[in-house]
């Protein structure tokens, strides 16, 4: 498959200018913040913040929450806010 | 100078007691209108669970404050936390003029003892199954 595809590409990349091809098929992703315009970043809600927290605390990236660019700014942005009043946790320590 | 719309999320230590963080509430309170400022609201989210240790603290007095305040006020508001020993940590944020008042219980919780588990965990196994 691997290879099929490698042939595939080389031959046909000249003329074609085609972006990358979306990989798996997997749904769609839509970014949360612009599905429902409603939901707002805050950075006291850490109930809705820390769904973009993985186990250990980091910050979820955009590629696996499917958010858009503008709100995984925003984000972000009010993640590092609450972590400074200790409202979110900069990492969580394992045993 | 015109003024803004601001809030401050302030941890008073938990050694200075329910009355210790009212009183320190009504000193910044009187602070900010010393500084020609208007409250908006003030909301005390009582005590509550830090994430991590702050100052060997494991918690800590919330209280929010919302005003309307000048650049400079501001400043100088920020300076009497920063000198504060009961200020463990603060934020300043400057709001949008639209945007509406921070509801009552955004971040607080009802039983405290739920907050541990809620900031750990999170809701990441849905989102793992989507990968």
């Amino acid at each position: 498959m691997a290879k099929e595809r490698g042939e595939r590409r080389g031959s046909s990349s000249k003329g074609e200018g085609r972006g990358f091809r979306r990989r798996g098929l997997g749904r769609r992703k839509v970014c949360r913040f612009c599905a429902d315009k409603t939901m707002q970043i805050d950075y006291k809600d850490t109930r809705a913040l820390g769904s973009f927290l993985s186990e250990r605390g980091k910050i979820m990236p955009s590629r696996i929450t499917g958010n858009c660019a503008r709100h995984q700014r925003r984000l972000t942005v009010a993640i590092k806010r609450a972590r400074t009043v200790a409202l979110l946790p900069y990492s969580t320590s394992y045993p | 100078m015109a003024d803004r719309r601001y809030e401050t999320l302030v941890l008073i230590h938990p050694e200075q007691g329910e009355q210790g963080a009212k009183e320190f509430t009504n000193r910044i309170r009187s602070l900010i209108e010393e500084q020609k400022g208007t409250i908006g609201q003030i909301q005390e989210w009582g005590l509550r669970d830090l994430a991590f240790l702050v100052a060997k603290q494991r918690r800590a007095f919330y209280v929010l404050f919302e005003y309307r305040a000048t650049p400079a006020a501001l400043a100088e508001v920020e300076r009497n936390l920063r000198l504060a020993d009961s200020v463990l940590r603060f934020v300043s944020v400057r709001q949008a003029e639209n945007a509406p008042p921070t509801p009552d219980r955004t971040a607080r919780r009802p039983e405290p003892e739920e907050t541990d588990t809620s900031l750990e965990a999170g809701d990441i196994d849905a989102l793992g199954e989507e990968m």
